[in-house]
Parts: structure tokens; sequence; C-alpha cells
């Protein structure tokens, strides 16, 4: 809910629910606080409640896939708080996040003001949340979710962010619970749990919960106290826990180990031995948004190219590990020169493939900077230089072949230089699908990959032309004939031979026109020409010829 | 007197010198610098070594300004030759000549795949590109296509980027720029020809007239030549076919 109002989608009056395909139908998964009020709980089916109330109620579908987006957006903001934060989803029973505060409480004061922070900008953001922080992560999901600091019929089933926190001294793991109620509870897990305590409710105005910090050491006794269903269990184990009178932690902590891994599995031993840190649980934390950039900032300002050339290739070797770790290259890079006045100037270098390496680099940027010369205008210097990588691609490590590099491999370090030097891209001809001449061939990047040309054609020219040069005065012996004469280019032909015609119709999805009828012919002087007779000849309409090609 | 015996070791030591340097000039003038043959003796006989000096450019320019295309095609036909013989891809470097047709370069046996184009604004450019490319080492062809000759310092960079590399690197001019002194090898002069003819009259091979109008260490010479394009190779028109009477005067 939280998300769709946040994205405008579910203005504030009016009940509201999200309802997903469940067991006999279309289900409440999520609900608002009016919903609430109106005696609807998640699990219910749609239909039947639709029946109950007299009220119109908004429904809207459930789209998991972009709840774990805003739950990965709430992540990337969480971020400001430690670096670790990591995700969890329908395999703890319910959304959150865990944020590991180790190492990063002191930097707002302690982790009750970190808390307090944390709690008071959700607020303002309308995220409801439930905050908790324990020694282990299965502790503080404990404690947001089932501890004793909220009513008994507000318990957040929902996306739960919890944050981790290990203890220097004691090894210990820590963890903060975060609970932001904002979406929906999986309507699995609504069935599976029937007490309310598993129905989320959401109210607009719901104060955040008061968020509990479980001092170090101390997460046994609270958890001892917890029901069952906070060990993360799936629901038919909680349920069955449940059934044999095990609805405390506690209950199960005193059975024998041997007995409840034999009925219950090693689920319940390795969740509980987890919210106790007895055995570690490593979180799966968000990949870090990789950016692959340097700056160097001069005292003195840089204005010779061999200076410039020298920066870029010690931040290129700066970039290097980075983009080495992750198994990437560079395809495209841009050199930013911050002049001492201000003006910026920045320089795009293209790579056919990925590169990493700084020498290359370097010598790429000379050959660019070359081509500038003057163009550059250093002015009183650069002060400031930044190298990104603005696109890159994955990079196999290519195995260096024992004559030195590959031809492949060298036709491309001849491309970039080309591109850099000259400014101009290395093309490769590539036919089409087309019977017209001017249209039956294309140009492409060097890098695709050789087509095959058709090898029935009959012979073509060595040059066409992209369009059919008018010949004038062409005189032929028949109407439908070749020409005997004709004059083209302020000259006089004579043709001495001549092979046709072929004729090529145009392309009719195209617009049309008239079929051609191609003549290959060879004057006397042994000039070889392609002319093409444009539509056939008429009595109101006399033919007209066109030079469309030199053979060799 | 204390001189005396240190000059006698420096004077032996500058005849010898002079002396391995004499049999280094000659082993260095016995070695032939490698060669592209044309596979016809009658020109290979014409260029030093039995072939065309790879290294060093050779100009192929029209006789007459309508006879481009001739010069086009005649280098082209070289391309097509030394490519069907190595591996790798040929580098067309063009600036003020129409870019080769593939469907034409297919026909004239030179496969449109093994060629790498780059289209550039002049000459300068021209020249650039294919002291880059002869640098990279990488391409068993370089053809440059330039509007104005070659000045004699293009042709000393390109020399001096050619060596250690074995490419051909044929340039076609245009009929204005032949002629300028620079180092090339080779100075071919290409025209048009009328064609073989098959036996139903049809235009069968193309033929060009070849001058070989200047050859570093050779002869030069004029032939008829024809271009067998489905085997790369070379050959001179049988005087006899030749001279058979005109199929023209049998038309109606």
């Amino acid at each position: 809910m939280t998300r769709l109002r946040r994205a405008g989608l579910a203005p504030e009056d009016g009940p509201h629910a999200v309802a997903a395909a469940g067991p006999g139908g279309l289900r409440l998964v999520a609900l608002d606080g009016e919903a609430y009020a109106l005696g609807l709980r998640p699990g219910e089916l749609l239909g039947r409640v639709r029946a109950r109330i007299g009220v119109p109620l908004h429904v809207h579908p459930a789209d998991p896939e972009a709840e774990m987006q805003a739950l990965h957006r709430l992540c990337r903001w969480a971020m400001r708080y430690a670096p670790v934060v990591a995700p969890f989803g329908p395999a703890e029973t319910c959304h959150g996040l865990y944020l590991d505060t180790e190492g990063a409480a002191h930097l707002f004061g302690g982790e009750a003001a970190l808390l307090d922070d944390l709690a008071g900008r959700l607020a303002r953001a309308r995220i409801p949340a439930r905050l908790a922080l324990a020694d282990t992560p299965g502790a503080a999901y404990a404690v947001a979710r089932f501890g004793k600091g909220k009513s008994p019929e507000k318990p957040a089933h929902t996306r739960d962010l919890i944050l981790r926190r290990r203890h220097p001294g004691g090894g210990l793991e820590g963890g903060l619970q975060n609970t932001p109620r904002s979406l929906k509870p999986s309507p699995g897990a609504a069935d599976a749990a029937p007490q309310d305590e598993d129905v989320w409710w959401e109210s607009p105005s719901a104060a955040l919960e008061p968020s509990m910090i479980v001092p170090p050491g101390e997460h046994a006794a609270h958890l001892a106290t917890l029901p069952v269903e906070a060990l993360r269990l799936e629901a038919d184990a909680a349920a069955g826990l449940r059934r044999l009178g095990l609805r405390r932690v506690a209950d199960v902590e005193a059975l024998p180990r041997a007995g409840l891994a034999r009925r219950f599995g090693l689920a319940p031993l390795l969740r509980l031995d987890q919210a106790h840190g007895r055995r570690p649980e490593p979180l799966s934390p968000l990949a870090e948004t990789r950016t692959f950039s340097g700056v160097r900032g001069f005292l003195d300002p840089i204005g010779r190219q061999g200076d410039v050339v020298a920066a870029a290739r010690s931040l290129m070797e700066e970039i290097a590990p980075r983009l080495e770790r992750a198994g990437l290259g560079a395809c495209a890079l841009r050199l930013t020169l911050h002049r001492v006045d201000g003006t910026p100037r920045t320089l795009e270098i293209g790579l056919s493939r990925p590169e990493r390496s700084p020498e290359r680099i370097a010598s790429l940027v000379r050959l660019r900077l070359e081509r500038l010369g003057a163009g550059l205008d250093a002015g009183f210097g650069f002060e400031t230089v930044g190298l990104t990588v603005t696109s890159a691609e994955t990079m196999d490590a290519r195995q260096a072949e024992l004559g030195g590099a590959g031809t492949g491999e060298r036709v491309a370090g001849l491309a970039d230089i080309l591109a850099q030097r000259i400014g101009r891209r290395l093309v490769r001809l590539a036919p089409q699908e087309s019977h017209l001449p001017e249209r039956a061939e294309g140009v492409v990047p060097w890098v695709a990959p050789p087509l095959p040309y058709p090898r029935s054609l009959p012979a073509r020219p060595l040059v066409l032309f992209a369009q059919g040069e008018a010949a004038h005065d062409v005189f032929a012996a028949a109407p439908d004939g070749p020409p005997h004469r004709f004059r083209w280019r302020a000259r006089e032909y004579r043709v001495a031979r001549a092979e046709g015609p072929e004729r090529i119709a145009p392309e009719w999805w195209r617009g049309g026109g008239a079929p051609r009828d191609y003549y290959r012919i060879e004057c006397e002087i042994g000039r070889r020409l392609w002319l093409y007779r444009d539509g056939p000849h008429g009595p109101e309409r006399p033919a007209a010829w066109f030079v469309h090609g030199m053979f060799p | 007197m204390a001189q005396e015996p240190m000059r006698q070791p420096q004077e032996a030591t500058v005849a010898d010198r002079l002396a391995r340097l004499r049999t280094d000039l000659s082993a260095g003038a016995g070695t032939a610098p490698p060669v592209m043959p044309l596979g016809l003796p009658a020109l290979d006989s014409h260029l030093p070594g039995g072939g065309l000096v790879l290294g060093p450019p050779h100009e192929i320019a029209p006789a007459e300004p309508c006879d481009g295309i001739a010069a086009l095609a005649f280098a082209l036909a070289l391309c097509a030759r030394r490519l069907a013989g190595v591996p790798g891809e040929a580098l067309i470097a063009t600036s003020g000549h129409p870019l080769p047709y593939g469907h034409g370069l297919a026909s004239l046996g030179l496969d449109p795949g093994r060629v790498l184009l780059l289209e550039a604004a002049g000459d300068r450019e021209v020249f650039r590109a294919l002291e880059a490319a002869l640098h990279a080492g990488c391409l068993p062809a370089v053809v440059g296509l330039v509007g104005e000759g070659l000045p004699l310092k293009a042709s000393r960079r390109l020399q001096l980027a050619s060596e250690g590399s074995d490419p051909p690197l044929l340039l076609v001019l245009r009929p204005a720029g032949a002629g300028q002194p620079n180092g090339a090898a080779t100075r071919w002069q290409v025209s048009s020809a009328p064609a073989a003819v098959d036996r139903f009259g049809g235009l069968h091979a193309p033929r060009w007239g070849v001058r070989l109008e200047r050859c570093r260490n050779g002869r030069g010479g004029s032939w008829l030549v024809e271009w067998d394009s489905a085997a790369h190779r070379l050959h001179l028109p049988e005087r006899l076919a030749d001279d058979a009477a005109p199929a023209r005067g049998s038309r109606p």
C-alpha cells in the first residue's frame, strides 16, 4: 500500500486493498487503515469481502516485482546508515531488510540515536516501519515482529528491514530489525498462520512503533518469551509446533534436539541456532552500484599533452584493478578536463573491444590529443583530469598468443587508433536483401561478422552510382534493344558489344516504379558500363536510359 | 712514445670495422627484399626480385581521366591475388574515389567480407590511415585511393612505417596526381581495353592495358593483361584469339 500511495496510485480517500491470485480465487494481501477498520483481514477472498461490506473497495493488483524494486530502493536509501544492507524476501515469510550497524552506529551518535534518526526519516517519508536491534539477525527479526512493544493486533507482517551488528569483543551478532509497514504479506503465510498476529494493519496516521534495542548478550532472554513463529519457520512447521503445544521459543529450546530434528527436520534447529548466534548467518548484501571513475586534481595546472596523457594513464591504472575484479573491460571512456577558468572539456574515447590496459588507453588519449592539436585549447592549464568508464562489458580473460597479440586483436587496435587519430570508423560491406542494386548493399561497422555474398548473381559493376546518371542522345537500333550510341558525362560512346537485358523489377511494397532493363555494354575504346532503360519503350513515352555503374 | 702503442690498435680496429662494413654491405646486397610475384613471367622479369617489392608504395594511375575504373580494378585484382594466398583482411582507405561495390568486388574475385573500408576526408587522412595500418602489421594488403598524388614527404613516412611489415602497399591515383617525384617503387599506368569474348560473344574477362612507367631497379614495359577472377591470376591474352574479326560486323 505504501508503494502504491507513494507512486500516487492510491488516493487517500476510500478503503484500498491489494489482491493477488490465491487458493480459491483472488485474495486480499494488503490493506490500508480504512479497510482494516471495516473488518477486512489479509487472506480473505475478495469476492466474499465485496459481498460483505457495503462500501466500494479500491482493489489493486499485486505486483511482486514492483514490490521487490521498492524494497531495493529502500535498501539503497538505507545505505546511508551502513554499507551492508541485505534485503530478504519470502524465504523468511515476509519482506524486509537487514542492516549491519556494526562500526556505523557511532557515526550517528550511538545505536539509539541511529534508530531515532532512521525512525524519524521513515516517518517523514510515511513509510511505516518497525525497528529492532539485536545481536543476531534472527533475534532482531523476532523482536521486531513479535516483540512486546507492539499491540498484539498490529504485528507487522510485511517487509522486514533488519540491520545486523557484530560486537567486536564477543563476536556476537547484533541485529536491528526494522519493519517498514509498506507492502503486502504473502497470502500463503497469512493463510497458514491464522492468528490475528499475522495480519498487518496499516493506518495512514499510525505513528512508528517504538523501536526496540536488545542490549548485547541479552537476546536469549528476549527470544524465550516470543512465539515460535519468530524463528522464521515455514508456516506448516510453525503450525506443527503449535499443535504440540510448543507456543514459545523457550518451549522449543527445552526439548531434546535430536527428537526435534527427527520430527521437524533441521530447519527449526538451524533457525534457533542462528537466532542465538550459535551458528553463523551470512547476509547477502545488496551489491554496490559499480562506477569506474577516477579524478585527479593538480595544484599546478597542467597544459602539456604529455602531462594529460600521463594523468590519464595513472587514472586508468587506478580503475583497471577495479574493472578486473568485476570482470569487466571498458568499451567507452570519457576524459574530462577542467580548465582553470572553469570550462570543462570532455573527450569521448570509444573502443572496439573491452579493454583495461592503461598503456592502450593512454596511447589512444595521446592520438586523440594529437588530432585535436591546438583545438584542445588548454588556456592557462587544466586543474582537474577525470576519467570515467561510460560503458563497460564483460571481458573474459584472454589467452595471450605466444607470437604476441592475435590478428583480430591487432585489427581492433588498428580500428581504435584510426578512430582516435583520424576520427573515422572502419567499416565493412554487407549484402542486403534486395534485388535493386543500389539497395542490395549496406555498410556496417567492421566488428560485424562478414556476411556471404550471393554467388548466383550476374556480373555486377565494380563501382555503382547511388543514382543512375542520365545518358543523352541515345540511339538504339531497336526500341527494346541495347543502345547503339549515347552521350554520357560529355563524351560520346559507341557501343561495341552489349549483354542483356537483365530485368530488375521494382519492389512493389516500396511504391513501385517501372522495371529496369540492364545492359552490360562495352564501348569501342574498351570501357565497360552498366546501362539501364527505365521502363518499356512506348509510343508516347520515349525510353530513358541511365548509366548505373562501371565494370572493371 | 707513449701514444704509439695506443694508436696502433686503434688503426687496426678502424681497418677491421671497414672490412666488416664491406662484408655487411655485400651480404646485404645479396639478400633480396621480399616480393609479391604477379604470377606472369613477362611482367615479373621486368620487376626487381621477380615481383612487387613489399614495403615501399606502388603507384597505379589511370592513363586517361576516364580510365580510373581500370586502375582501381587492376589494384584490386592485385589485392585479390594477394588475399588468395594469405589469411586476413585488406584495408582500402579512400578519399575522393567512389566506394567499391561489394557485389562488384565479388565479381572481380575479391571477397567483400575480407575488405575493411575507411572513408577519409582527404589525402592526408588516407596517408595517416595507411601509416597506422602498416605500423599495426596485421593486414596482408593495404590499398589507398587518393585524389592527389603521393607527395615526397608522405612517401617517406609510408616507407618508414612499412619497414619490418610485409603488406604490399598499393596507391591508386588520379591521372592529375601521377608523376610527382616520390619514393614509389613502381609506377603503373592502366587503361581500359576491350574485354575477352567468350564463345557466345559475351564479355568474358576484363582486360587492361598496363604500362610499367617507372620501376626502381627494373625495366619498364607495356602489356595487355587479362584478369581471371576465378583463378585470381593475370595472364596475357592469346594473340590468335585476339586477332579474330570483331563480332560487330555480323550484327544487324
